[in-house]
C-alpha cells in the first residue's frame, strides 16, 4: 500500500498573512528548528511562494542578528 | 521612485547625542540625494542574537524612506566609513510587503469610514475615502517593477555566504541524530 501523505494548507494563507516581515521574530522562530535552521516545507506545509518569502525574511534576520544563525546545544 | 527602508546596527556604548548626531547624518544623505523620509524608527538597545565586533548588544534604528537606486550605494559607503555601525540592511520593498501596505491602509480607511459614517449617515464621503487611499500604492508598485534590486540582492549575499559557513559547523549534529533514529526504527 501506497502511504497517503496528510494534506497540509499553508500556515500562512489560513492565517491571512500576504507578506512576512523578517521583523517579526516570534513569526519566524515558529518556522525555525531549534538549531536555528529553517523548516523545510514538507513539514511546515507552506506554500511555495510562502516559503521563499519566509526564507528570505530568516535570511534578513539572521543578518540584522534578530535571530541566531545556529544555535549550539551542549550534551 | 521606490520606497526602500534601512536598518543600522549601532555600538550601544555610543552616548545617545552621538547616536543622534548619527542618524542625522544618515537622514541628511539621503534628502541630499533626492530621497524623502517617510518614518526614523528608533528600535532602541536590544540584545543580538550572537556576537558582532565582541559585542552583545546594538542600537538599532530603521528610517524608511522614498527614493531614487543612488541612495542606498551612498548610505553604503557611509556606513563603511562610520565606526561604530555595527551592520546594516538596506532593502527596497517588494510586491508583497507593498500590498500589505496597501491592505493596511484600506483597512485603515475603512475603519476611519465608519466612524465617520457612524456620526454621520450620509453615504457620499465614503467610497471617495477609499478609492485615493488605495489608488496611491498601486500606481507606486507599478513603479516598483524596475529592477533596482542591487542593494538586496547585495546584502542577501553576505548573509548566505555567512550562514553556508556557520552552516557546515551545524551540520555534524543532524547527521548522528538521523543514524540513531534508523537504529531506533530497526
Amino acid at each position: 500500500m501506497i502511504k497517503q501523505r496528510k494534506k497540509r494548507n499553508c500556515p500562512f494563507t489560513e492565517a491571512g498573512i500576504i507578506y512576512i516581515d523578517f521583523k517579526d521574530e516570534k513569526l519566524l522562530k515558529k518556522y525555525l528548528t531549534e538549531q536555528g535552521k529553517i523548516i523545510p516545507r514538507h513539514t511546515s506545509g507552506a506554500s511555495a511562494k510562502m516559503q521563499r518569502q519566509l526564507a528570505r525574511a530568516v535570511k534578513r534576520a539572521r543578518h540584522l542578528a534578530l535571530i541566531p544563525f545556529v544555535t549550539d546545544f551542549t550534551r | 521612485m521606490a520606497i526602500y527602508e534601512t536598518v543600522v546596527i549601532l555600538d550601544s556604548l555610543l552616548p545617545a547625542k552621538e547616536i543622534d548626531d548619527a542618524v542625522d547624518r544618515f537622514s541628511q544623505i539621503i534628502t541630499e540625494n533626492g530621497g524623502t523620509i517617510r518614518k526614523v524608527d528608533k528600535w532602541g538597545k536590544r540584545r543580538l542574537a550572537y556576537e558582532i565586533q565582541k559585542k552583545q548588544y546594538g542600537f538599532y534604528v530603521a528610517i524608511e524612506f522614498e527614493g531614487e537606486g543612488n541612495i542606498p550605494k551612498a548610505l553604503q559607503s557611509e556606513y563603511n566609513y562610520t565606526d561604530p555601525v555595527l551592520r546594516y540592511l538596506t532593502y527596497r520593498y517588494d510586491k508583497h510587503q507593498l500590498k500589505a501596505m496597501a491592505k493596511a491602509a484600506k483597512m485603515q480607511a475603512s475603519l476611519e469610514v465608519a466612524s465617520t459614517a457612524a456620526e454621520a449617515p450620509a453615504e457620499t464621503p465614503a467610497p471617495e475615502a477609499v478609492e485615493e487611499k488605495t489608488e496611491a500604492p498601486a500606481a507606486e508598485s507599478a513603479v516598483e517593477e524596475t529592477p533596482v534590486e542591487e542593494t538586496a540582492a547585495k546584502s542577501e549575499t553576505e548573509v548566505t555566504e555567512e550562514a553556508g559557513a556557520e552552516e557546515e559547523n551545524a551540520a555534524e549534529a543532524p547527521a548522528e541524530e538521523a543514524s540513531t533514529e534508523e537504529e531506533k526504527n530497526d
